[in-house]
């Protein structure tokens, strides 16, 4: 993976942009996907937990 | 900057359901938070401090949010102001952006490409309000209506930080920089690269002082 550019420069003006843009996306998904698809901390979880039942009482 | 939106206009944009309990909303934006959380750190421990004290302190304020009303926009608004005061407090014993970009990095997998750990050091360069626009609007896929009610920015602002953010990456990972792209052109057509230089920073002074 990695940014490309037309060697030529003679594409259309925004063809180096576009591919550019295609690539961050990728890579930023890459980067944050993992983060949002590692599970949440268990102490995270049961601090909300125990607020929850506190409060039921 | 919630000033040019109405906040009712705001809470009402990603409104929830006012039966879903308030610790059940709390547990379904966690991955999105941790996301926010890691944007703005640039660090996955301190991603998890940040989320745990946002946690925290919402909790602790969850007579204030109003059932119905916007609660990623009320969680994210906790987390943002929580990394900020966070930051004035390390400011006045760290500069926080000379923190390491190697502490962003280092979250960096094996099987990162090369490239990838390039975007990782690239990102870790941005000011964190650019990184953060950028992360809401390109990963989470949020138009920048949802952002600025969930961030309380102008949208205005936040294409501008979005805009900064992917003219600077694109800078920094292509070396497309204005004054590097007219540096080559002169290069190419024959001019030493010292006198090109040269002449780029007489040319920028005068655009400068004009």
């Amino acid at each position: 993976m990695g940014p490309r550019t037309e060697a030529s420069g003679r594409g259309r003006r925004s063809s180096p942009d576009a591919a550019f843009e295609l690539w961050l996306k990728r890579g930023l998904h890459e980067i944050y996907d993992q983060v949002a698809q590692e599970p949440v901390p268990q102490a995270l979880l049961d601090l909300i937990q125990q607020d929850a039942t506190a409060k039921k009482s | 900057m919630r000033d040019q939106m109405a906040p009712n206009v705001m809470d009402q944009m990603g409104a929830t359901d006012p039966g879903t309990p308030f610790h059940t909303l709390m547990v379904e934006a966690l991955p999105g938070l941790r996301q926010q959380a890691f944007a703005l750190t640039r660090n996955r421990a301190d991603a998890d401090d940040l989320v745990q004290a946002a946690v925290t302190n919402a909790l602790a304020a969850q007579h204030s949010f109003t059932p119905g009303t916007n609660f990623k926009a009320w969680m994210s608004r906790i987390l943002r102001n929580r990394f900020l005061s966070d930051m004035r407090r390390r400011r006045e014993t760290v500069e926080v952006d000379e923190a390491p970009a190697e502490a962003f990095a280092r979250a960096a997998s094996q099987e990162d490409s090369i490239a990838l750990q390039e975007l990782r050091h690239a990102l870790a360069k941005l000011p964190a309000d650019q990184r953060l626009a950028l992360m809401m609007v390109t990963v989470q896929g949020l138009s920048y209506e949802e952002v600025s009610a969930q961030l309380g920015v102008a949208v205005g602002t936040l294409k501008c930080r979005v805009f900064r953010a992917r003219k600077q990456l694109q800078a920094m990972l292509l070396g497309d920089a204005p004054a590097e792209r007219r540096q080559v052109e002169a290069i190419r057509k024959g001019a030493s690269p010292q006198a090109s230089s040269r002449r780029m920073v007489e040319s920028d002074r005068r655009i400068g002082a004009g």
